[in-house]
């Protein structure tokens, strides 16, 4: 699938969320472009969004590899620090256990 | 570089065009079908990697913001960009990233790779493989779940605290606090390779001596192969310790910085 996401950096939200199939990706293309030439039109600093294309097996994929658009810094930080499985240990028994502290 | 429709000059020149802060319409249109040209180079990178197995996230179009942003920080020049189409792939640790690198390094002859591992730029650690597909670059972003974790928190920072953090900038004790943190996931991958490495030879040492002990050896000759066995088990146990201590080491400075944000929101309302 392909994900349109219009990314307003200084708030850190998502403004715009489309996803298109992988066969729509001339008018992912379009759409995207599209924004970018509106913001350019009203914005007195320019584009000053982050207006990308993703492609990803599902909006999962996406989360797992761009988490950054979705989840606020509080969130990144929660979760990194419950990050035990992720540690490459996680084989290891005693290691999940403790690491969760 | 540029093999189509474009000059290297005329891309150049709207890069120069695009390191100030306002943009024409046609040349956001320029640039757009300058991304576009990637299309085909991007497609068989990211089909290949699809090939041998890997879940990439394809980023079809780098946005125009960080296009300029990259320009206006480094002496590069826009023909020269080599993360204009790319993908990223979050691996799950340090010897899954070695095992992916060599692959892609086989499957892309030729790739260049900036490995920035030992090497940290502003703190952030991965590897990235440049593909060239009929002279077209295609980044390959390779991050282990903690190099994209640390990854993840510079970048939302960035947006949210301070655009210079990314780069070394920023409130002094959150660049410190995002500096430790880098070195101690560092820390913490090293000693994760050494793990592994002892676990699996541990693990053929056990088969090795299992299989002996199934012949019937003398008395004091299983003696001592149990005690290597026990030796061997205590030793990788001791590493196992060793390796959570490091990983504490990563959970106490995320609990700090998590700490410290409550304090900042505090302050702020």
């Amino acid at each position: 699938m392909i994900f349109l996401i219009e990314y307003n950096r200084g708030k850190g939200i998502i403004v715009t969320f489309r996803d298109f199939d992988d066969s729509q990706r001339r008018e992912a293309e379009d759409s995207r472009l599209g924004i970018e030439l509106d913001l350019n039109r009203k914005g007195r600093k320019g584009i000053d969004h982050e207006v990308v294309l993703l492609e990803a097996a599902s909006r999962d994929a996406l989360l797992r590899t761009h988490g950054r658009y979705f989840k606020d810094l509080d969130d990144l930080l929660k979760s990194a620090s419950q990050q035990g499985d992720g540690a490459g240990v996680s084989r290891e028994p005693e290691f999940g256990a403790e690491a969760g502290r | 570089m540029i093999k189509d429709a474009f000059s290297r000059t005329q891309i150049d020149r709207l890069g120069d065009r695009l390191k100030g802060g306002s943009h024409t319409e046609s040349d956001l249109r320029l640039l757009d079908d300058y991304r576009r040209s990637f299309g085909e180079a991007y497609e068989t990178v990211v089909r290949t990697l699809r090939q041998r197995g890997e879940v990439p996230t394809g980023r079809l179009a780098k946005s125009t913001v960080s296009i300029a942003e990259k320009l206006r920080r480094e002496s590069i020049r826009l023909s020269q960009m080599q993360d204009i189409a790319g993908c990223r792939i979050v691996v799950g640790n340090v010897v899954e990233q070695e095992q992916l690198v060599a692959s892609l390094k086989a499957d892309f002859p030729g790739a260049s790779l900036i490995d920035r591992r030992d090497h940290p730029s502003h703190g952030y650690r991965a590897v990235h493989v440049i593909a060239e597909i009929s002279g077209k670059p295609v980044e390959i972003q390779v991050r282990t779940s903690l190099q994209h974790m640390w990854a993840n928190l510079s970048e939302k920072s960035s947006d949210v605290l301070d655009p210079t953090i990314k780069y070394g900038g920023g409130p002094d004790e959150w660049r410190n606090r995002l500096g430790k943190l880098s070195e101690s996931v560092a820390a913490y991958e090293k000693f994760e390779k050494i793990h592994a490495v002892a676990v699996a030879s541990n693990e053929v040492f056990e088969k090795a001596t299992a299989e002996q002990l199934e012949h019937h050896l003398p008395e004091h000759e299983v003696e001592e192969i149990r005690g290597k066995l026990e030796d061997s088990r205590l030793r990788i146990e001791g590493l196992s310790k060793k390796l959570v201590a490091l990983w504490n080491v990563n959970a106490d400075l995320l609990t700090g910085a998590i700490t410290w944000l409550d304090k900042l929101k505090g302050q702020k309302q």
